[in-house]
């Protein structure tokens, strides 16, 4: 376990990402540098899976913040920024 | 051969425009529009046919008389867009209803907002409108003519207006553009594939979530707008007080709220004015 919990947010991130997604995806391969326009989402799915996360953090993201990340690695630093 | 019968109706009604006063055009315009109607059997039949099963009459001879009308009415909406300045600039063509909620957020340069409408009364007259508070993106599908569509783009008054296609690539183009105080325009009531069935008139109707995604996820206002004719190239629009769901933990439950609220909005105007609505669209799949 990391300390800085990164793997829990990154399990927990990839279970929501599995819920949310429609299309079919190797979610257990997705890491830290995996890119997110690799993830298959388009502007329908993209909004999904942001309440879904949102929901299950229980945070609020700043979607102007949201839209600068490129990896799922960023994602989790705004996650944790936000107290996930 | 369709495309190409369009296309040169259209370039008929603008030659009539610009040698017709405005208001003249507008009329001109609609007689196209009714003899449209005569010769597209097609969409005729759509049109009775959601208008029978809208229970907006349930007399045929009736349903016609209202499906003549909003063809109609749709030529001039060509005409009243490419000469829209006309409206725009004079207090005494265009009324408008903004509440005070909606009116707060339009004059914030750093608030976006999400505005809804349907394919009823001057839509792209009420876009233009939009352009000179705060940028305007409206999303669209390309006209199936695309012969017509070059010849509208082409003589449309934009100002800060701009189309987004309805399949942008680019995932986070609406929650950039909504962030930095723009203005997403959505039509809503065009049949979504991938949308949710919701009551449209008492039938499910597969309905866009999309505006109330951005509402839910970037917590922009959200509004609807009605842009009524009152006389040829004369308007009445108005806005709704912000429409407000508050986030439930039910992703679906939460869209359905909303899309549901946005539905009878335009049900409720299309009830006062159906002559002012495309009817020629299979809504119902």
């Amino acid at each position: 376990m990391d300390a800085d919990g990164t793997s829990e947010v990154l399990s927990r991130l990839r279970d929501v990402l599995r819920e949310s997604a429609v299309e079919e995806h190797d979610w257990d391969a997705v890491a830290s540098e995996t890119p997110i326009e690799s993830l298959g989402f388009d502007s329908l799915t993209i909004l999904d899976v942001l309440y879904d996360v949102e929901e299950e953090f229980g945070i609020a993201l700043d979607p102007k913040q949201v839209v600068k990340t490129r990896t799922v690695g960023e994602i989790i630093t705004l996650l944790q920024q936000n107290g996930a | 051969m369709l495309h190409l019968l369009e296309y040169w109706a259209a370039r008929l009604a603008l030659f009539g425009v610009d040698l017709l006063p405005p208001v003249a055009a507008s009329r001109w315009a609609a007689a196209l529009g009714s003899l449209w109607w005569t010769a597209d059997r097609p969409r005729r039949r759509v049109a009775i046919s959601n208008i029978l099963r809208a229970g907006v009459t349930h007399d045929a001879t009736e349903a016609r008389a209202i499906g003549r009308g909003a063809s109609r009415h749709m030529g001039m909406v060509l005409v009243e867009s490419m000469k829209s300045s006309l409206v725009l600039d004079d207090p005494e063509r265009l009324r408008v209803d903004i509440p005070g909620d909606v009116e707060t957020v339009l004059e914030d340069p750093e608030r976006g907002l999400i505005v809804v409408s349907g394919h009823f009364g001057n839509w792209e007259i009420a876009g233009q409108w939009l352009s000179r508070y705060k940028p305007v993106a409206g999303i669209s599908r390309p006209m199936t003519n695309p012969r017509v569509q070059k010849l509208a783009l082409e003589r449309r008054q934009r100002g800060a207006f701009r189309m987004i296609p309805k399949y942008d690539p680019d995932p986070g183009r609406f929650l950039k553009l909504l962030g930095d105080g723009e203005i997403l325009a959505l039509l809503v009531d065009q049949h979504a594939r991938r949308g949710i069935d919701v009551p449209f008139f008492g039938h499910p109707a597969k309905t866009h979530t999309t505006a109330a995604m951005l509402h839910l996820v970037a917590r922009t206002p959200l509004t609807f707008l009605v842009c009524r004719r009152m006389a040829p190239m004369t308007f009445e629009l108005s806005l709704s007080p912000l429409i407000e769901q508050q986030r439930s933990g039910d992703r679906n439950a939460d869209v359905e709220a909303i899309v549901r609220t946005l539905n009878s909005l335009l049900e409720e105007a299309i009830r006062r004015d159906p002559e002012q609505y495309l009817w020629g669209h299979r809504r119902w799949r």
